[in-house]
């Protein structure tokens, strides 16, 4: 039963997405496109509760097709289903007039396909399969407007990714040569032929790790975030957002804590390496974006910065800073969808795309607004919303176990949110204070309103419930730390 | 047995396409049958010959001592034949709809059925002369074909890869003639030269050999001796398809493993200078060649330069001068030739129904030509490694053989590939998205596409086979990498 559920979660959105093609009517397709999103979500949610372990495992010789499930699986599973899910019945009424609605829900489906199957996967070739994936399927949902600026965006997507995937490829032989396997085993598997080989070893990881940030969009390889988000249709640049940088995230916390091992690379020049970026980007990304007047633009720079929150926490390698992350990275990509989805809604209901165009429109539409102001609040981490305890988290983690590092990440955490709070509130005060040239009600249909609404209350609820999922988290570091201690 | 068998395999195409030339045959009906009926003769005796038992030799004359006309049947060459008797009838069957449109048809095939034969002596040659005089014949037989549009670009190209075939093939004339003069020119896994006689002069031999790789290098066109091939895409497009991209080169190839690994000797190259620079021109090739391709507009140049890099693939694997590294290379052999062989078809067939040569004229193909342009998606996706196509395989398979050099010159090998593998997915998917997802500046051209047709049958029924082929070899790998790992440590 499990092992279907975690395959039926991989397949079904796959099929349905190349079935997507062969249905003419607009109707009947999007009636399976929500089913599809839908179950593929319960698949998930039911497996989750199931249990974990390996799911189905084809060996092909060099290497093995290796599903399954662990916690951290099962949390970015249920996750990339549920957003996409409502980043899809968003797309409905967003795309509504589109006549590809049909293509850019197949690829939207084909890409939820590959995310269950990285969030499944149970060792780096089946990982790297999706991975590769992911990148090809979801650059159509870049350039689905179709116009030569979002082709150009959507080739150096391609670029970026598959330069970063390079990057990955390169690591991946030498993890090859210097693990036990390349399964994903907590605690990973360092053999004494890396321990030989200690500097080779280190630039592999670092190679390895470094190719995964590119999609979570960490400096240097960020370029592609800023440039792909505006040109994409809104849906699309919230599950870019949200989902496929976390999709880097899962990558570089396999390949560090379950592949070469968290002992390996603590007190290294890696660990320092990546930190020192990861906290680059953080400032820089917020800075950028206080600094952009594009709205989704400006939302991609934050993207930037808070994916690059999650790395700071998973290069502490402490239990206290992994479960920050896990937590940051849920809290993040259910912030950035709504606030995407916000941006979406915006535009198709004012056609304005940049921020100082939007002054008085909060009056004319407050549902929406009021969801972005949930969604604002969580992301610059103001209690009780979900933000405040995953940025708790990481601050204190580092602090604790960081030594100067921690100090300087704690500082940096601090001038990013005011920096958060000054790129965000501005376009809540000045929508919802004051007057503008929009004089009728401009407020969506259900379809849009309703997943901003499930996302803002997710947002209050999982902040004033904190126990479950930082129960969650905190089992899932706490196998982390038996393994290192 | 074996040897009778050999020498059909041999004549068969031979004669029959020499048949060709004496007596013309005028009308398309019995002269596709003639060469369909002969090739289908070849590849089953082919096939006959890599899965039969025992080696027995073929020794057909001795022109002095030392120097036999001899043929014979060893591992390495059962892959070599095993590829090209597969792919040979495919093409066949692909050239008759394409040369439908083209004028010569008559001679086109009479050479192109007697390069058949060149081929499989290339594959069953006994010992370097009998090696070197195939590889002379095969420049000399191929050379109509490349000239075959006879206007000026093609008689230029046609200069251009007589020269340097001719110049290769000096050089490795002295290279043999050193063998010949320090050892024997048999093939033997492991080396084929006189411990004695070479004591004292490794380091000449080492040239010597560098000279042979150069030489044979020419086909495989190893930087700076790559210029004929992009040249010689001018030809039509099943000789750019299985000689540019399969036949020819492959002999380059494989000539240059026979003097690696049965005459000079793994274990006198290894660790030494003539490593080295055996793995610096590939390297340097491989990312050459890439980024060429990237550059280039012009579809069947840009795959021309892909073939580049992707040749140096297969010469790093082999000048890694481990089993591992054999291995590897004669995966990727495999697994290029096929991929290579679909993106070639897919330009032709572009070509023959559109007249179309340049990628920015593709937007909106994509839904003229589904089926070719899903082939060539396939095939792309092979090239350029996304797992679990073969190509991911062989090229993982190459890099783990140079890391395992535990030599820095191993992991630039490894740079190499990364960066290439980089490059060959861009150059790939710059095909493919405008075809199948046209931006709106790109209207006119989409409409001015609109009227073109998908290839006919005979062309899918081609893109099929190798589609099932290239799923085949993709998810056999296993199996296959243990048959290529035995033929590499010399067990078969």
């Amino acid at each position: 039963m499990y092992s279907i559920l975690v395959l039926l979660a991989v397949l079904l959105p796959v099929v349905s997405g190349i079935c997507m093609g062969l249905i003419r009517t607009a109707h009947s397709r999007n009636i399976l496109f929500v089913e599809a999103l839908g179950v593929t979500l319960a698949c998930t949610a039911i497996a989750a509760a199931l249990g974990t372990g390996m799911a189905g495992a084809v060996d092909m010789g060099v290497f093995a097709f290796r599903l399954g499930a662990d916690p951290i699986s099962h949390l970015f599973a249920i996750l990339f289903a549920l957003l996409f899910l409502c980043a899809g019945v968003f797309s409905l009424e967003y795309n509504l007039h589109d006549k590809n609605q049909g293509r850019f829900n197949a690829f939207f489906l084909l890409t939820l396909g590959a995310m269950m199957g990285l969030s499944y996967s149970q060792n780096l070739f089946t990982f790297y399969l999706f991975y590769e994936c992911m990148t090809l399927m979801s650059m159509p949902l870049v350039f689905h407007e179709g116009t030569r600026e979002s082709m150009k965006a959507a080739l150096q997507y391609l670029g970026y990714s598959l330069f970063g995937a390079a990057l990955v490829l390169f690591g991946f032989f030498y993890a090859g040569q210097f693990c036990e396997n390349t399964n994903f085993i907590a605690g990973g598997s360092f053999s004494a032929a890396g321990q030989a080989h200690l500097p080779m070893a280190l630039a592999a990881a670092f190679c390895l790790m470094l190719g995964f940030a590119c999609k979570a969009g960490m400096v240097p390889l960020q370029q592609w975030l800023p440039v792909a988000h505006p040109v994409a249709p809104a849906p699309a640049s919230a599950v870019l957002s949200a989902c496929i940088t976390k999709a880097g995230v899962l990558g570089i916390l396999r390949s560090a804590c379950y592949v070469f091992g968290a002992d390996v690379l603590r007190g290294t020049w890696v660990q320092t390496a990546m930190t020192v970026l990861a906290l680059i980007t953080v400032f820089s990304g917020s800075m950028l974006a206080y600094r952009e007047r594009l709205l989704k633009r400006r939302l991609a720079w934050s993207t930037v910065s808070q994916v690059s929150y999650v790395l700071y926490g998973l290069f502490q390698f402490s239990a206290a800073g992994f479960a920050g992350a896990l937590l940051q990275a849920v809290f993040h990509a259910v912030s950035k969808t709504a606030l995407f989805l916000f941006a979406g809604a915006v535009i198709h209901q004012s056609g304005k795309t940049r921020v100082n165009e939007l002054t008085g429109l909060g009056k004319r539409m407050p549902v929406v607004y009021g969801c972005f102001a949930f969604a604002s609040l969580s992301l610059v981490g103001i209690p009780p919303f979900a933000g405040f305890v995953s940025k708790w988290k990481l601050a204190v983690g580092g602090l604790e176990t960081f030594g100067p590092m921690g100090v300087a990440g704690a500082a940096i955490l601090l001038i990013s949110a005011i920096l958060t709070a000054g790129y965000l509130f501005p376009i809540l005060i000045h929508g919802c204070t004051e007057d503008g040239d929009f004089d009728r009600p401009l407020e969506p249909g259900w379809k849009m309103r309703l997943p901003l609404l499930v996302l803002a209350l997710a947002l209050l609820g999982l902040g004033l419930f904190t126990a479950p999922l930082s129960g969650v988290a905190d089992a899932a570091a706490s196998i982390f730390q038996e393994v290192i201690s | 047995m074996s040897a009778g068998l050999i020498l059909a395999a041999l004549l068969v195409p031979l004669l029959g396409g020499a048949a060709m030339l004496v007596h013309p045959l005028r009308d398309r009906g019995p002269r596709e049958t003639w060469v369909m009926a002969i090739t289908l003769i070849t590849s089953i005796l082919t096939v006959m010959l890599v899965t039969g038992g025992p080696r027995e030799a073929l020794e057909l004359l001795t022109i002095y001592p030392g120097l036999t006309f001899a043929f014979r049947v060893d591992g390495l060459g059962r892959v070599f034949l095993a590829i090209v008797a597969v792919l040979w009838p495919i093409t066949i069957l692909y050239s008759f709809e394409y040369m439908s449109h083209e004028h010569g048809e008559n001679r086109f095939f009479a050479f192109f059925t007697m390069t058949y034969a060149v081929v499989l002596g290339i594959a069953c040659a006994g010992n370097t002369f009998t090696l070197y005089f195939c590889y002379e014949l095969l420049t000399l037989c191929t050379l109509p074909l490349v000239m075959h549009e006879m206007d000026g670009k093609a008689r230029y190209a046609g200069r251009k890869y007589i020269l340097y075939s001719m110049t290769g093939a000096a050089l490795a004339f002295a290279a043999m003639v050193f063998l010949y003069h320090y050892g024997s020119l048999d093939f033997t896994l492991g080396g084929s030269l006189d411990a004695d006689k070479v004591r004292g002069h490794e380091d000449l031999l080492r040239s010597a050999f560098l000279l042979g790789f150069f030489g044979f290098g020419v086909k495989a066109a190893v930087w700076p001796a790559h210029g004929w091939l992009p040249s010689a895409s001018v030809a039509p497009t099943p000789v750019s398809a299985l000689l540019h991209a399969v036949a020819v080169v492959n002999s380059g190839i494989f000539a240059i493993l026979r003097i690696t690994y049965c005459n000079f000797g793994a274990a006198l190259l290894r660790g030494s200078f003539a490593q080295m620079v055996m793995m610096a021109f590939p390297c340097f090739t491989i990312v050459f060649g890439s980024a060429m391709s990237w550059r280039i507009q012009h579809l069947k140049r840009r795959l021309a330069y892909s073939t580049v890099s992707n040749l140096s693939y297969i010469l790093l694997g082999a000048s890694v001068l481990s089993s591992a590294g054999l291995q590897a290379a004669l995966l990727h052999m495999a697994a290029h030739s096929v991929f290579k062989i679909m993106l070639f078809f897919c330009a032709g067939a572009v070509l023959c129904q559109s007249g179309r040569e340049y990628i920015f004229e593709l937007p909106g193909m994509g839904r003229r030509m589904p089926v070719t342009f899903a082939a060539f998606a396939l095939a792309s996706l092979g090239l350029i490694g996304i797992p679990p196509f073969a190509g991911f395989f062989s090229k993982w398979a190459l890099a783990g053989a140079a890391a395992a050099m535990d030599s820095p010159m191993g992991v630039v090998g490894c740079v190499a590939l990364i960066v290439s593998a980089f490059l060959t997915g861009l150059y790939q998917v710059m095909v493919i998205v405008p075809a199948f997802f046209p931006t709106q500046d790109q209207r006119s051209q989409v409409r001015a596409n609109e009227a073109v047709s998908e290839a006919g049958w005979r062309m899918k029924l081609a893109f099929v086979l190798l589609a099932l082929l290239a799923l085949a070899i993709s998810f056999a790998v296993a199996p296959l990498s243990g048959v290529l790992g035995d033929i590499a440590i010399g067990r078969l």
